[in-house]
């Protein structure tokens, strides 16, 4: 938990205000105001903006569990998509096989996940940081290999369908609805890292990510802990893997590409590393971005005959404002939020007073 | 400043969501216009938008313009499924495109079905739905066509070869390419030819060169490759590096025309479905015109594809009239007949459970290094397609 | 016999890649994951240069290299130099941007349409016999032989000279390096030049070998678990590295099933990572946490 002052002239005086996840009346109430809103948006919104919306909740999910991982716990991964796609395929050949519903599936997506977390986690025992990172990459390629192999003999060359599920005896087909189910899969998700990062388990992770020997020495079982992180990062990440299996209704291996486990990585350091926060806001960024260029793009060129360039225009953009966060912001958007923050609190100094009253 | 920006462009797309046009025949294109294999579908997409201004500015269709949507998928499946839903909710469009990686298909039929809205492939590959019995919503115009291609190949290769012919095959590592070479590879023998090799090559390969010895080592004199083009051509680049003097036979996609000329390789043999540029049509100089006027990025002879989609939109939309709706759509085009002017060897017609074209029209190219220029080995070859 | 010229071959290729991966992470300890797009940039340039120089081969290539050589300089000035002293990961994660920035420039200047450099420079790829019934294509060749030369002089570089030597130190210990009066940054953007002049080079004949196109960059991907394999920080690793992987994937396409060549290079990977995750020449460390 952050230890510095939410709000001014607020200060904890207890153990318990501590690791409540909301200590002011504030806070409470922008909660609640942020939930009205998002509970609103299917009355409101076009459809195609309840789309990006649901895209956005997948996108949360797969980012707070990465930010687990990487952000609290210290474990590089970029083989993050490799684990969606170990959801989805569990969705697909379950489906196809077996015609297993999804409440059959989805338990097992998070067990596949759980699993591979697993085997993902293994070589975290021996190596760390940039290796770590890249043995994640090739047991990423292995899964799409395996995925692809499956497609190819199977002969779904074009993929698996996937039928929408079934809640109640009705297939949910409606945007609306699965904007809702999926809003509701993000803040369970949301609910469940916090209550992780304030148990036992955060803090162990906690030390493991500022040292490992000193996280040993403390009793802390270094490399049960970091499985440990692995484990429930996996199988939250293979579990927003199988809804996105039924949300897009299909499953193949060309819909999770390395590129896809960048931009989960970029999720959470243009959020800022080290805050759920911060995932949220990084996978609302990363998943918006590009339609915000393609939308403002089109208006300000205004005719469309140029548009096979506009797309490449689109991309190019997309890597510069990468480019400019990560130089000019390394802290990410929670750190410009945080900056915004604490020029309040110090009004009408800039910095705070040498030898201030905290800290 | 980034959040802000992000805020406004949000704004924007709410607020522009109702401001959709009205009063013409919006239809949508989702494609590979960026990307590794935006080199294939990317010019289909440019010509289709040459000829939709040239309808626009002649007057539209009966005073009605057509609005025509891109959206680059760069090939993704996840991409094209999020831009389908987007023409399809929020620009209510008639008609669906594609001109994607066949790894994009299904989610985006499986999101037209849904909202009862045609699909049309242009540029990119046909699928099973559209021979018959066709699938209701499922149409295509682009030259080539699984199974079909293989069978015409194989009979050129058959009535060409002198001596009895061991055949060799290569694949570019995607379903459909592998699929059509075991297609032709189960055809061969039939034909009274000796299959020798088959070789699958994935898409990233920095050296052909040793697919291309397993080719040569199994001693084949012809080789026939269904791929996309890159493939097709280092494959026959890399055999011939090495010593290989047999005859090779591949798809002429739309790179072909420039290809064979800067090949020169007299045993090369390319297949196809369209006119080349060279017999200088009036057809060929009314598209040059008009992608000279616009500055077209891609080469004149690449856009045969995407000028024969527009023609079919063009008149499957005049079928239509006005106020057109999907289903009015869906069933004009099952009945269309477009004379494609030469650009293919016969129209493009389509029947209630055909919705590929009734007939398909080969030709075999081959350059002529006698005279430098492009020879037509052998003229239209009609195939009932049933 | 052909089996080991295509063997060689592909090592060249690997290793002329490889060697701008370990390179960077050498000195700087960046894993330059753009690399791939530097080198499809610099063959673009190569293409460009050719229209302004046509028919002069060697001035073009030589204007090409110029360009590469500062396109290297540039990317670590303006870029990589702002994120000394941040995580590893936020580095990596800025050259995959500029990979981004990269493909998407590229479709915008020169359309993402197949191009063969070499037709404007009036080059043609003719194929020669080797003893022993081989045969192998004149770029190829080239190929090989600008590796062997690339390798030898970035030894000797690296041994013998003053700058190699800096280099080497501010690869050990930035720290003491600077406190030596070794100009970090001057050394960092020499490392940055270099990289992609040998990517440079990698890119530019393959693109007179055999085209360029939006693929290219993928190919740069490929060479990357040669580096690894052989160790990150080791010059003769990313050799041995190459050529095992070069092996291993001509040897299966020869034998068993042409397919397997995608996985082969992570599979060898793996194993190696499993047994000596520093790879199979790289020098044990300790890894920086995120």
């Amino acid at each position: 938990m952050s230890r510095r002052p939410r709000a001014s002239g607020y200060f904890r005086t207890n153990y318990g205000e501590d690791l409540s996840l909301l200590p002011t009346r504030l806070e409470r109430l922008a909660l609640l105001g942020v939930l009205v809103v998002l509970l609103a948006l299917p009355l409101l919104a076009s459809p195609f903006l309840i789309d990006l919306a649901a895209q956005v909740c997948l996108a949360v999910i797969g980012a707070l569990a990465l930010m687990l991982l990487t952000g609290y716990a210290g474990q590089v991964s970029l083989g993050h998509a490799g684990l969606l796609a170990a959801g989805a395929f569990t969705v697909g050949i379950l489906f196809k096989e077996f015609k297993a519903p999804f409440f059959v599936t989805l338990p097992a997506a998070a067990a596949v996940g759980a699993l591979l977390g697993v085997v993902f986690g293994l070589p975290s025992l021996r190596v760390r940081g940039l290796y770590l990172a890249v043995s994640t990459l090739a047991l990423n390629f292995l899964v799409a290999y395996l995925g692809g192999e499956y497609e190819a003999r199977r002969g779904f060359s074009t993929g698996i369908i996937v039928d929408p599920p079934a809640l109640a005896g009705m297939a949910v087909t409606d945007a609306k609805a699965w904007y809702l189910i999926l809003l509701a899969a993000a803040v369970a998700t949301l609910l469940l890292c916090a209550n992780l990062l304030r148990a036992r388990s955060g803090r162990a992770w906690a030390a493991i990510r500022a040292n490992e020997t000193v996280a040993q020495t403390l009793g802390i079982g270094v490399a049960s802990y970091k499985l440990l992180a692995f484990v429930i990062s996996s199988a939250l990440t293979a579990v927003a893997g199988a809804l996105f299996a039924y949300y897009r209704g299909f499953v193949s291996v060309e819909a999770f590409s390395l590129f896809l486990s960048i931009q989960y990585v970029a999720m959470i350091i243009i959020g800022g590393m080290g805050s759920l926060a911060g995932a949220i806001l990084g996978a609302l960024f990363v998943t918006l971005f590009p339609y915000a260029i393609e939308a403002s793009l089109g208006a300000l060129v205004g005719a469309s005959a140029y548009a096979g360039l506009l797309f490449a225009v689109n991309a190019t953009t997309f890597g510069a404002v990468m480019i400019l966060f990560l130089v000019l912001e390394p802290q990410g958007l929670i750190g410009l939020w945080r900056r915004l923050q604490t020029y309040f609190l110090l009004w009408p100094f800039r910095h705070r007073p040498v030898g201030g009253a905290r800290r | 400043m980034l959040l802000r920006l992000q805020g406004a462009s949000l704004a924007a797309l709410l607020l522009a969501a109702p401001a959709a046009a009205q009063d013409a025949y919006t239809i949508g294109l989702t494609g590979a216009l960026t990307g590794p294999p935006a080199s294939t579908y990317a010019p289909a997409a440019d010509a289709l938008r040459l000829y939709v201004d040239g309808v626009n500015a002649a007057g539209g269709i009966a005073g009605k313009k057509i609005n025509l949507i891109l959206q680059d998928d760069s090939a993704e499946p996840g991409k094209a499924t999020a831009n389908a839903k987007k023409l399809l909710t929020q620009d209510n469009v008639l008609l669906l495109l594609n001109a994607s990686l066949s790894s994009t298909f299904a989610p985006v039929v499986a999101e037209a079905k849904r909202a009862g809205v045609p699909v049309l492939f242009a540029s990119s590959v046909c699928p099973k739905e559209v021979y018959p019995p066709a699938d209701p919503l499922q149409f295509c115009t682009t030259a080539f066509a699984s199974t079909y291609d293989s069978r015409a190949t194989l009979a050129f290769v058959k009535e060409t070869a002198k001596e009895p012919v061991k055949i060799g095959f290569s694949a570019m590592a995607i379903p459909l390419s592998r699929a059509e070479m075991d297609f032709a590879e189960q055809q061969a023998p039939a034909l009274g030819m000796t299959v020798v090799d088959k070789e699958v090559i994935p898409p990233p390969t920095p050296d052909y060169t040793p697919f291309a010895t397993k080719l040569r080592d199994a001693g084949a004199n012809w080789v026939f490759s269904w791929a996309p083009w890159v493939t097709q051509v280092r494959t026959l680049e890399a055999l011939r590096r090495l010593d290989w003097k047999g005859d090779y036979i591949a798809w002429a996609h739309i790179e072909a025309e420039g290809e064979l000329a800067r090949l020169k390789d007299g045993s090369f043999y390319v297949v196809g479905a369209n006119a080349l540029f060279q017999e200088q049509l009036p057809i060929h100089q009314e598209i040059a015109t008009a992608a000279k006027s616009a500055k077209l990025t891609y080469p004149v002879e690449q856009l045969s594809e995407g000028w024969i989609a527009g023609m079919v939109v063009e008149a499957a939309l005049k079928a239509t009239g006005w106020p057109a709706t999907p289903e009015k759509l869906a069933a004009a085009m099952s009945t269309l007949k477009v004379d494609t002017k030469g650009l293919r060897g016969g129209p493009i017609e389509w029947t209630k459970d055909n919705h590929f074209r009734t007939r398909q029209y080969y030709r075999v190219y081959r350059w002529d290094s006698g005279k430098g220029a492009i020879q037509q080995v052998k003229d239209w070859t009609g195939f009932d397609v049933k | 016999m052909q089996l080991a010229v295509n063997i060689v071959v592909l090592t060249a290729i690997y290793a002329l890649i490889a060697c701008g991966y370990v390179l960077i992470y050498r000195v700087s300890r960046v894993l330059n994951l753009a690399h791939g797009e530097l080198l499809m940039l610099s063959a673009y340039l190569l293409l460009w240069t050719a229209s302004l120089f046509a028919g002069h081969p060697v001035a073009a290539i030589a204007a090409a290299l110029g360009l590469s050589v500062a396109v290297g300089a540039m990317v670590y000035l303006f870029l990589l130099r702002n994120l000394t002293g941040e995580m590893a990961l936020a580095a990596v994660l800025t050259t995959v941007a500029l990979g981004v920035l990269l493909r998407g420039l590229t479709v915008i200047v020169w359309s993402a349409q197949q191009h063969y450099p070499a037709v404007p420079l009036g080059l043609a790829n003719w194929a020669f016999a080797l003893p022993g019934g081989a045969r192998i294509s004149l770029w190829a060749a080239l190929l090989v032989a600008t590796t062997l030369a690339v390798y030898a002089s970035l030894f000797a570089f690296l041994r013998l000279g003053r700058w190699g030597m800096r280099m080497r130190a501010a690869g050990q210990n930035p720290l003491l390096a600077a406190q030596r009066g070794i100009n970090l940054h001057a050394i960092y953007a020499l490392a940055w030049s270099l990289s992609t002049l040998t990517g440079a080079l990698a890119g530019m004949l393959i693109a007179l070998d055999s085209g360029l196109g939006q693929t290219m960059a993928i190919i740069g991907l490929k060479a990357f678990p040669a580096a690894l394999v052989g160790g990150l920080d080791s010059l003769a690793g990313a050799l041995l590295g190459s050529f095992i992987v070069a092996s291993a994937e001509v040897v299966l396409i020869h034998y068993v099933d042409p397919l397997l060549s995608e996985v082969i290079p992570f599979l060898v990977l793996i194993v190696v990572l499993m047994l000596r995750p520093w790879g199979l020449l790289g020098t044990r460390e300790e890894l920086d946490r995120v």
